[in-house]
């Protein structure tokens, strides 16, 4: 049963974190400021042709260069990256690995992208590194490319794969994924009207500050890798893997890193090229992606393509909901390339076909929330439409439809009604929306819009270790990175509230898989509600030795761990929010402003009210990102990026945003560390739902294609 | 669909049986004598300079850039990269008092110059109120953009002791922030203002 929060004594306080003087004055020692004695620069080599066959490389020029210690090709080097191709880590499945037929190398024959890795160089500096790179010949046979989803499914279409362009499924088969829920056609049936519509979002790069780097460091047969990692145990458990070597023969660290919103969960090439030429050279080895490497390299969110089909009887009830997507993965499958949303309604008959699809653009992958925001944009545009065409109120229509606790699918609480309840009245939202969109007289027009969202909070396995020695000194090790959120504050703290003692009492270890238990990762927001239940149940065994033998005495340390994997008793855990944007559109410029926004989330209890806060503001203001500007554009007849970098994905700046209004219901379920949910990626998934919707109410267009830049209002426009 | 080989003659564009098309791929106007050049040693210059008020006089190579002298050779490793190439603003230090882009000044132009990096905010240990504020309102997320914010933060709070909301965005442009805790960071540096304000 869901409660009101009982005050604590750490948690649920603005914390600063733990590391923040190292943040604030330079002393915070990120991948690529760690030197090592010899150590030597390294760069890669970038295919510059959209598909094509490698006939020779020459290197031997490249060589001579002075200082250049190794030059690495697919001649020479034949690491299979096994999180390159499906997607890697402890967390999902290392079978797939050994049976795919598709596999990525760290260096591929053929290239199948622009910015495929060719050639990579080793130097004692990185200008010389730079030069050899210059002085590789290489001879390419072009292949013909295909860059769009569906112009890739044609039978006509140039191959990438001998396999053809359907991505294979872990099974090796090659068809659509299909899931299906109740009966599609008798749900058509029951309609009084059937809606229909094609939407298209586009390719949004991560784009962390810091770009990829990796430091490898060989000492016999063990790897030492220093990487900016957002889970180092499934790092190392990768590196391993790829080459062939147990878990404990390699150590990965990572006490600072630069972001990563989803595109350094496991491993990656630059890992695997680093070791390679750590062990050519007998040398520590730091690979550095430029920013053009990383933005052609590494991955963002998945361009898709949604065709929906939705039924509802006259009085505003969903009896059907299809949809048809198909997801562009680049060249190589990375990450599954879902599209969701279609769970968020309440419908029994709902039919979902995804086709993840390879082209000749740059690899897709996980970006903070990797199915929902253009999923979620999708459905809840069609469902926005379809509200206004019936004379509804959108947030009336969503009261009606939206999945709710059932008999036989309970939650631990359940809090959409609050949220959206407590979002109407704070945003204003019968004053703010136009009852008829576009109503606004003049050239500016303003309008609001709204979408609702809940997203995994289950619990799951991780562990974590604390100890206690004579002078009271309590140590926490647990493997987790801060990416950003804070972990190692937030773990910190929950362990001060189990212990009963201040934090400035708790000393975290972190980041080094030589000196930390496994951590889950943090990706799928995770840590802070699995590693913290590890934490939790660390300190109760600790508590338990302590009440059995007292506390420690001269030499001796008391030592606790645990590695729970509790579960929700069959109950859906789910964090909930609602979000309202204002937006005025220019339909002269086409230009949009957003000029009110207001985010209401139940995450459960709030360990740290302040970074829990700036989480949800940073991660609204990259969903109006995604929204408005950002996209990697190509040019169809070179099949060459043009948008690779901040400048031209036109990035949100200062002068961009606006105050986001951030409001948490605060719960406690029951379950979770001291009843946290997820926050991390929540965020992130309504901005570009609310933001096309206030569009629309501004302007009385649809818009049917991420990002909304100018252009496509001005041509809505007429 | 316009899916042809990039450089085939036209009449094979686009067919698969085509003839492949070869060619040698060199790197951006790599000449024969870049090519030389990379043979031979890189060409040096003695600077000097003061950095965070200790004066150096360093050899540099003519092609390193301002943050590499700063990273590579003075082990100021707070300064960061970002982007290389002027877009993001993480590698903004100050040079005269002036907020520059470290990755886009060559270490020879800083000849002279007098830079302040974000090793050069604290005093004994003291952090100044800006560093202060950054961690009250939690203006560091992942904290790559952190000491370039600070850097032109620094400059902005020189000129205009207590600037508005408004002001700080405005000199803060060109400084990005990916984690987009854009309303954190505005929020500290105004707080750093009213607070030294005070005194100005």
């Amino acid at each position: 049963m869901s409660e009101a929060v009982q005050p604590l004594t750490t948690i649920g306080h603005v914390t600063p974190r733990v590391d923040a003087i190292a943040r604030v004055t330079g002393q915070a020692k990120y991948t690529n400021d760690i030197k090592l004695p010899g150590m030597l620069y390294a760069r890669v080599l970038r295919s510059p042709h959209p598909h094509a066959r490698i006939l020779r490389i020459d290197t031997s020029e490249a060589s001579r260069v002075p200082g250049v210690q190794a030059v690495i090709t697919h001649e020479t080097a034949h690491v299979v990256w096994g999180a390159g191709a499906v997607a890697g880590g402890r967390q999902y499945n290392d079978a797939i690995k050994k049976t795919t037929l598709q596999r990525r190398y760290i260096f591929n024959n053929p290239v199948r992208c622009v910015g495929d890795t060719v050639a990579a160089v080793a130097a004692t500096d990185r200008h010389s590194a730079e030069q050899a790179l210059a002085l590789i010949r290489v001879d390419y046979e072009l292949l013909p490319f295909v860059l769009e989803p569906e112009a890739a499914l044609a039978t006509d279409a140039p191959r990438i794969w001998p396999e053809g362009n359907l991505c294979l499924d872990v099974g090796n088969s090659a068809a659509p994924v299909v899931s299906e829920h109740g009966d599609i056609a008798a749900g058509f049936a029951a309609a009084d009207q059937v809606f229909a519509q094609r939407y298209d979002t586009g390719f949004v790069h991560n784009a962390q500050l810091e770009p990829r780097c990796a430091l490898a460091h060989w000492q016999g047969q063990t790897l030492t890798l220093y990487t900016p990692s957002q889970g180092i145990a499934n790092c190392r458990h990768d590196m391993a893997r790829d080459l062939g070597l147990e878990d404990h023969q390699v150590r990965v660290v990572c006490h600072y890193m630069g972001g990563g919103f989803g595109n350094k969960n496991q491993n990656q090439d630059a890992d695997l090229i680093a070791a390679t030429l750590s062990r050519h050279t007998n040398a520590p080895v730091m690979l550095e992606y430029t920013r053009r490497d990383d933005w052609l390299g590494m991955h963002g969110r998945w361009p898709t393509v949604q065709q929906y089909k939705v039924g509802v009887t006259n009085d505003g009830t969903v009896t059907a909901i299809q949809l048809i997507g198909y997801s562009g993965m680049g060249p190589y499958r990375k990450n599954a390339g879902g599209i969701s949303g279609l769970e968020l309604y309440a419908c029994p008959n709902r039919y979902r076909s995804l086709t993840p699809v390879y082209t000749n653009r740059t690899t897709s992958g996980n970006f903070r929330a990797p199915s929902e925001p253009h999923g979620v944009y999708g459905i809840e545009s069609m469902m926005d439409d379809i509200a206004y065409k019936l004379g509804m109120d959108p947030v009336a229509f969503t009261l009606k439809n939206m999945l709710r606790p059932t008999e036989e699918q309970p939650f631990t609480n359940y809090s959409l009604d609050a949220c959206i309840a407590m979002g109407v009245d704070q945003f204003d939202w019968q004053a703010r929306r136009k009852v008829i969109p576009g109503s606004d007289a003049g050239p500016l027009k303003r309008g609001a819009g709204f979408s609702f969202m809940m997203f995994r909070a289950a619990l799951g396995m991780s562990s974590a270790i604390v100890q206690v020695d004579a002078r009271q000194r309590y140590t926490l090790f647990v493997g987790v990175t801060d990416v950003g959120p804070g972990a190692k504050t937030t773990m910190g703290m929950i362990a001060a509230e189990a212990l009963g003692v201040p934090l400035s009492h708790v000393a975290v270890v972190s980041g080094d898989t030589d000196r930390c238990p496994y951590s889950v990762g943090e990706s799928g927001s995770r840590t802070t509600i699995m590693t913290g239940m590890a934490v939790v149940e660390a300190v109760q065994d600790l508590q338990q030795q302590i009440a059995a033998h007292g506390m420690p005495t001269g030499n001796d340390v008391l030592v606790a761990s645990a590695t729970p994997a509790p579960t929700t008793d069959g109950k859906m855990r789910q964090c909930f929010a609602a979000h309202f944007v204002e937006a005025e559109v220019d339909t002269r410029l086409g230009t949009t402003r957003i000029t009110k926004y207001v985010a209401i989330h139940e995450s459960g209890r709030i360990i740290n009210p302040q970074t829990a806060r700036d989480q949800i503001r940073g991660a609204v203001l990259q969903g109006i990102g995604q929204a408005l500007h950002e996209d990697l554009l190509y040019d169809p007849a070179s099949g060459q990026p043009l948008t690779t970098g901040y400048y031209r994905a036109r990035h949100l700046t200062h002068l961009d945003v606006l105050t986001i209004e951030v409001h948490f219901l605060e719960v406690d379920d029951g379950y979770g560390p001291f009843g946290a949910k997820t926050i991390g990626e929540s965020g992130i998934i309504l901005a570009p739902a609310a933001v096309a919707n206030a569009i629309f109410n501004a302007t009385g267009k649809r818009m049917t294609s991420l990002p909304i830049t100018r252009d496509k209002i001005l041509g809505a426009m007429g | 669909m316009c899916d042809k080989p990039v450089a085939s003659s036209s009449s094979k564009e686009g067919n698969p049986q085509a003839k492949p098309h070869r060619e040698v791929l060199e790197g951006p106007g790599l000449t024969p004598d870049a090519a030389a050049a990379a043979m031979t040693a890189p060409s040096r210059t003695a600077i000097r300079l003061t950095v965070n008020g200790v004066s150096h006089h360093v050899e540099v190579e003519d092609r390193w850039t301002l943050v590499e002298l700063l990273r590579d050779q003075l082990d100021l490793t707070g300064t960061k990269i970002g982007c290389d190439r002027s877009e993001c603003g993480s590698c903004t230090v100050l040079m005269d008092g002036q907020p520059v882009y470290a990755c886009s000044q060559l270490a020879v132009w800083a000849d002279g110059a007098d830079v302040q990096t974000v090793e050069g905010l604290a005093h004994n240990g003291r952090l100044s109120p800006l560093q202060q504020a950054f961690i009250d309102h939690n203006a560091p997320q992942c904290g790559f953009c952190t000491p370039g914010q600070l850097m032109t933060a620094t400059a902005l709070l020189n000129t205009v002791p207590r600037p508005d909301a408004a002001q700080v965005q405005q000199a803060l442009v060109g400084n990005l922030c990916r984690c987009s805790n854009y309303n954190a960071i505005v929020e500290a540096v105004v707080a750093a203002g009213v607070q030294q304000g005070g005194a100005a």
